[in-house]
């Protein structure tokens, strides 16, 4: 099976801007389960330099200069993702062998010197955009979670109460909205419940990072897809010692398998933002975003 | 003069615990009783005015009134014995080596942390670890480049490391400045005794610079990065990049593409080789780091990533500036050198560790706490001084997020001889020693920056709180004399106009024009006032036009609008009321004070290219206009008088600004700023009075005062020996030639000054900036008076003057946005 996404960026600035640095992170980075097969990343005004590479992460990185004078800066990615089905198998085991580790257990793991345990560690600690959780959020992700308990069963159920108690409403928040507005309010986007999550299961010493990436949808019965009725969508990941990294998407209260691609992960939005420009001289700037996810069953 | 010294610490730098004098402290002890007190305090006097007049300044942060206060130097030295130093100085080195290692394993393997030397937290904690910057860049040498240390001596009377200085580190001008000064003032002191030169610890700084030439491809282009004339050390900046001959410049000169990064000069975009930054790492890159950044270059991280740069110090040294490390120290020395650690620290607890957390919980009443990060803002507290609440606030603090904070014990540093007033006394010193990496080893400055505190506060001594400074006196062979005089500014590096950043040249470029509109808003103003008070004068003359004309031509050329064009419910009541405003008022787009304010930010951005009388009278001229704006509304007598005392200032620094600049060094820029300006200012007076028709009493009031204004009416009487009339006034200030301050003298100049520009060619098609004011001076000249003059009977104005000079207006506006994107912006190379 591949995902073809195209994925839409507009910018629109008030002044005309003529020289402008631009960070694009919009390539599908490869995991077990996902490898990127085609991509191709378009700009216009054209871009008169562009370089490539990978970040601390590992994440893929597009550096595009564009210096045509211009008032709209239009950039469209589009990625065909190849989703293997057997690693998503792979991870099915694995998940089943994670659900006898218990809380009490892992937090004596996690204290272990190993390469994969130094490495999560940083995302343990307070981050850009992320400031450590409020005493009222700590004591809410605890009362999932006791010493004696299933880790990968309480993260489940955490991500279930994010699920049930927090109202999924667009136009709330924004990036700077804190995670204890969010936590109050009991409402907010998907990023708004990855942020809040992370920084409480951080709050509880368990390492969790922030994905970036895309959902399919599924129109309701009878009714076609529409051409970019599709969003980016951001889940969360939490280390398990000696397992390693489980995926959990509190906005739809489910594990990601084959519906999530994954795009990139960083310590908080801040590290994977798909867009990131600079440009010369003031004047606001307005974006407009379109994103299509469609799958293709390929035959093995 | 020691009948005040008295001991105040455990350890004194002059005297023993027996009160004898300390062998080290034995001919400098004896040489000052010779001097006695009073030759000292004329000393003093002597240091203080050399400073002043060498400018040496030091910037308040956040003090509103943006003054930048003196430097201060103490004249008695902090000396140090030859042994001692030796001593030292192998501790420095070897503390800089651990450091460099340590930045080069973080940034790559990060083996010091796999290997559970450190705990990951110390670095990945820090907001100085950057993590752009791992794994970009092979270091086959030294990566820190500078190094610096703050030392004071513990009460055992060894130097005590207190931070570890490895971004930006300031100081090193000020410490050259000192040992200038005290070597032509302070020489009764060295009787004697033979000290340790610094001539060659700058040389290899020099050469270190110089072999940063990473494209091997002739003179290699150096600058020092500077946050701007604002920073608390902008004067070491401007004299630093003078002596090392680097070009001094800020975020907005440079600009990143191809890899690399460029400066923006006159004569076009130049590749630079290596930048020594004085700015802080989060904000030398809004795109990859800070992006609320104003101060970095946009793509400097990318540049640094495709070798396109080399940076002193590198990205990343941050971290190193970390207080988590002190108790991991003495481990790091014997994990990458096998050495045991040379100089002794301030005991110090890391949080991220159970025990050491438990201690210093327990004890948070007597220890000081510090965040292991200090870039953000000092994060101190003593423990003793803190309230039962705010302890248990700290205590909390700790808790959330323990990894980020240490406990010190408090340390009684050593004090040291030191004038105040009148008498000598003990004060504690703080020691800022420099070292920079030269062939696989570190040199250290024999010398370095004393700082000394303001009161006999134990707690630290810095910069901003006042305080003085000391020169260090290191005793020994003194070293090598200069063969050249290596510390005069060196003339050469910025001395051509092609080389002169564009930022600085927009800046003489904007101060001709800020300049220009003061003095002539002064004037206009002036005569406005003057021609209101004496409107009663003359029972009959009383000219209600005339009165009219002026006002609103004052709106129209500050651009204060609505202003006496005001109707309705806009309407001006009170007439003195709203030019008092035009004057006064700062935060009034166009007044008179608002021009001063923005000449006052182009005067500070020139500053290092003007001669010291002009600093001091255009100081002068701020503190006097600031204080009489700020003035009840004056009677009219007393506006006219003040508006006088600015004129004579402003004519007066105008005067200094044309004596000190060179053309190479811009002046044309600042004169074709100024032209800009007068023929935009002209153009407005002539559209709001020459356009209109009056009775015969009404129109030789308008224009003896319209000359006034222009300072003119002589010269026009001269020149015409007849009666004021409307046809000549206008031929005379607009189309007359031989009349050098007539629009179209001027713009005859602009067109040629406009050649003494670097990227002006010869060519047989005019440039973007030629062109409007070529069209414009011909326009002008081909127009017949007579038809300018012309009143149609169906209108008010005369159309035709009003169609010339609305379309010689968009050119010059046309050519002066040309212009910057010529020579200042250069998106387009």
């Amino acid at each position: 099976m591949v995902y073809h996404i195209y994925h839409n960026t507009q910018f629109s600035y008030q002044q005309w801007v003529s020289f402008s640095h631009n960070l694009v992170r919009l390539k599908p980075r490869n995991t077990p389960v996902q490898t990127v097969v085609d991509f191709s990343l378009s700009v216009d005004p054209a871009a008169t330099e562009t370089d490539e590479y990978n970040d601390y992460f590992g994440n893929h990185l597009h550096h595009l200069l564009v210096r045509e004078p211009h008032a709209l800066l239009n950039v469209i990615a589009k990625s065909c993702v190849a989703i293997d089905k057997e690693a998503i198998e792979a991870l099915d085991i694995r998940r089943e062998l994670s659900l006898s580790l218990s809380v009490e257990e892992a937090m004596k793991r996690l204290s272990y010197r190993t390469p994969e345990s130094i490495d999560a560690k940083q995302y343990t600690l307070r981050s850009p955009l992320l400031v450590p959780a409020s005493e009222g959020l700590e004591a809410y992700a605890r009362l999932s979670f006791h010493p004696e308990r299933s880790l990968y069963l309480s993260i489940q159920e955490f991500m279930g109460r994010i699920f049930e108690d927090f109202k999924f409403v667009p136009g709330f928040s924004n990036l700077s909205t804190p995670v204890d507005e969010v936590f109050e309010a009991k409402k907010g986007v998907c990023q708004d419940f990855a942020h809040l999550a992370i920084t409480a299961l951080r709050s509880l010493g368990l390492p969790t990072r922030y994905m970036s990436g895309y959902i399919e949808t599924i129109p309701p019965k009878g009714e076609d897809k529409l051409f970019g009725s599709d969003a980016s969508h951001a889940w969360f990941s939490v280390y398990l010692p000696e397992l390693g990294w489980f995926d959990f998407d509190p906005t739809n209260n489910i594990v990601p398998r084959d519906q999530h691609i994954l795009l990139g992960f960083g310590r908080d939005y801040s590290d994977i933002s798909p867009i990131q420009g600079v440009v010369q001289g003031s004047g606001l700037s307005h974006l407009n975003v379109m994103v299509d996810v469609s799958r293709e069953e390929v035959k093995e | 003069m020691f009948e005040r010294y008295r001991f105040s610490s455990p350890y004194d730098e002059m005297l023993d615990s027996e009160k004898n004098i300390r062998p080290q402290w034995q001919r400098m002890f004896e040489n000052l009783d010779r001097l006695g007190i009073e030759q000292l305090q004329a000393k003093q006097k002597e240091i203080d005015w050399r400073l002043e007049d060498n400018g040496v300044t030091y910037n308040v942060y956040n003090d509103p009134s943006g003054i930048s206060r003196p430097w201060r130097l103490d004249p008695i030295p902090f000396v140090i014995d030859e042994n001692e130093w030796k001593m030292i100085e192998s501790g420095l080195q070897q503390r800089a080596k651990i450091l460099d290692m340590l930045y080069r394993d973080i940034y790559s393997e990060q083996r010091v942390i796999k290997e559970g030397i450190i705990a990951p937290e110390i670095i990945y904690a820090h907001s100085g670890f950057i993590r752009q910057m791992v794994n970009m860049k092979k270091h086959t040498s030294a990566a820190l480049r500078i190094y610096a240390a703050d030392m004071a001596r513990g009460p055992d009377g060894k130097m005590w490391i207190i931070n570890d200085r490895t971004q930006a580190p300031s100081g090193l001008g000020y410490a050259v400045e000192n040992r200038l000064t005290m070597n032509s003032v302070m020489q009764d002191l060295l009787n004697d005794i033979s000290i340790k030169r610094l001539y060659s610890f700058f040389e290899s700084f020099k050469s270190m610079l110089q072999e940063l030439n990473p494209h091997h491809k002739g003179e290699p282009l150096h600058v020092l990065l500077s946050p701007g004339p604002h920073n608390e050390t902008y004067f070491e900046h401007a004299y630093l990049s003078s002596f090392l001959g680097l070009t001094l410049v800020q975020g907005q000169d440079l600009l990143a593409k191809n890899g690399g990064i460029w400066l923006k000069s006159l004569k076009g975009l130049r590749r630079v080789d290596a930048i020594l930054r004085r700015v802080d790492e989060g904000y030398c890159d809004p795109l990859e780091l800070r992006s609320d950044s104003q101060l970095g270059v946009s793509g400097l991280v990318h540049a640094v990533r495709k070798n396109g740069v080399e940076m002193v110090n590198p990205l990343g040294c941050g971290v190193l500036e970390n207080l988590g490390l002190n108790p991991f120290m003495p481990y790091l020395a014997r994990y990458y050198l096998q050495e045991e650690l040379i100089l002794p620290q301030i005991a110090t607890w890391w949080c991220g560790q159970k025990k050491e957390r438990d201690y210093v919980l327990e004890n948070l009443e007597r220890l000081i706490i510090k965040k292991i990060d200090q870039s953000e803002g000092h994060h101190i507290y003593d423990g003793k001084r803190l309230s039962k609440e705010e302890v248990q606030n700290l205590r909390e603090k700790i808790l959330k997020e323990p990894y980020l904070f240490v406990g010190q014990d408090e340390v009684q540093f050593a004090t040291t001889p030191t004038l105040i007033k009148d008498s000598i006394e003990p004060r504690k010193a703080v020691i800022r020693s420099f070292a920079i990496a030269r062939e696989g080893k570190y040199d250290v400055m024999p010398g370095g920056l004393v700082r000394v505190g303001a009161t006999n506060d134990p707690l630290m001594v810095s910069g901003q709180t006042g305080g003085s400074s000391k020169d260090l006196w290191i005793l020994g062979e003194p070293g090598e004399f200069p063969s050249i005089n290596l510390f005069k500014p060196k003339i050469g590096a910025e001395s051509s106009l092609e080389t002169i950043p564009s930022l600085r040249a927009e800046n003489l470029f904007w101060l001709g024009r800020y300049l220009t509109r003061a003095i002539m808003t002064a004037r206009m103003i002036r005569i406005t006032v003057k021609y209101m008070a004496n409107a009663y004068r003359y029972d009959q003359r009383f000219n209600p036009v005339a009165q009219n004309v002026l006002r609103k031509a004052l709106t129209h050329m500050t651009m204060s609008y609505p202003g006496f064009l005001g109707e309705g419910d806009q309407e001006v009541k009170n007439a003195m009321e709203e030019i008092w405003s035009v004057t006064a008022y700062e935060r009034r787009s166009g007044s008179l004070s608002y021009t001063l304010r923005m000449l006052s930010g182009a005067n500070t951005s020139t500053k290092n290219l003007l001669s010291l009388e002009a600093w001091r009278i255009f100081d002068r001229l701020e503190r006097e206009w600031g204080a009489f704006s700020k003035e009840k509304q004056p009677i009219p007598r007393s506006m006219i008088s003040g508006l006088d005392r600015l004129l004579i200032q402003l004519m007066a620094y105008k005067e200094l600004i044309k004596e000190s600049l060179f053309t190479e060094q811009g002046l044309t820029l600042y004169e074709i700023g100024e032209r800009i300006e007068h023929s935009l200012l002209l153009i407005s007076k002539a559209r709001s009075i020459l356009t209109l028709s009056y009775d015969p009493l009404g129109e030789y009031e308008v224009l003896e005062t319209l000359l006034g204004t222009c300072e003119s009416l002589n010269a026009y009487r001269a020149h015409y020996r007849s009666s004021l009339e409307l046809r000549n006034v206008t031929e005379f200030l607009l189309l007359d030639i031989k009349f050098p301050k007539s629009l179209i003298s001027e713009l005859d100049h602009l067109l040629k000054a406009f050649p003494h520009l670097p990227k002006f060619r010869h060519a047989s098609y005019l440039s973007g900036y030629e062109k409007p004011i070529f069209e414009a001076f011909s326009m002008l000249r081909l127009s017949k008076i007579d038809v300018l003059c012309t009143l149609n009977p169906d209108e008010y104005i005369r159309s035709e003057l009003d169609t010339l000079l609305s379309e010689i207006t968009e050119r010059l506006i046309r050519a002066s946005n040309e212009l910057s994107q010529t020579y200042f912006a250069h998106y387009y190379e």
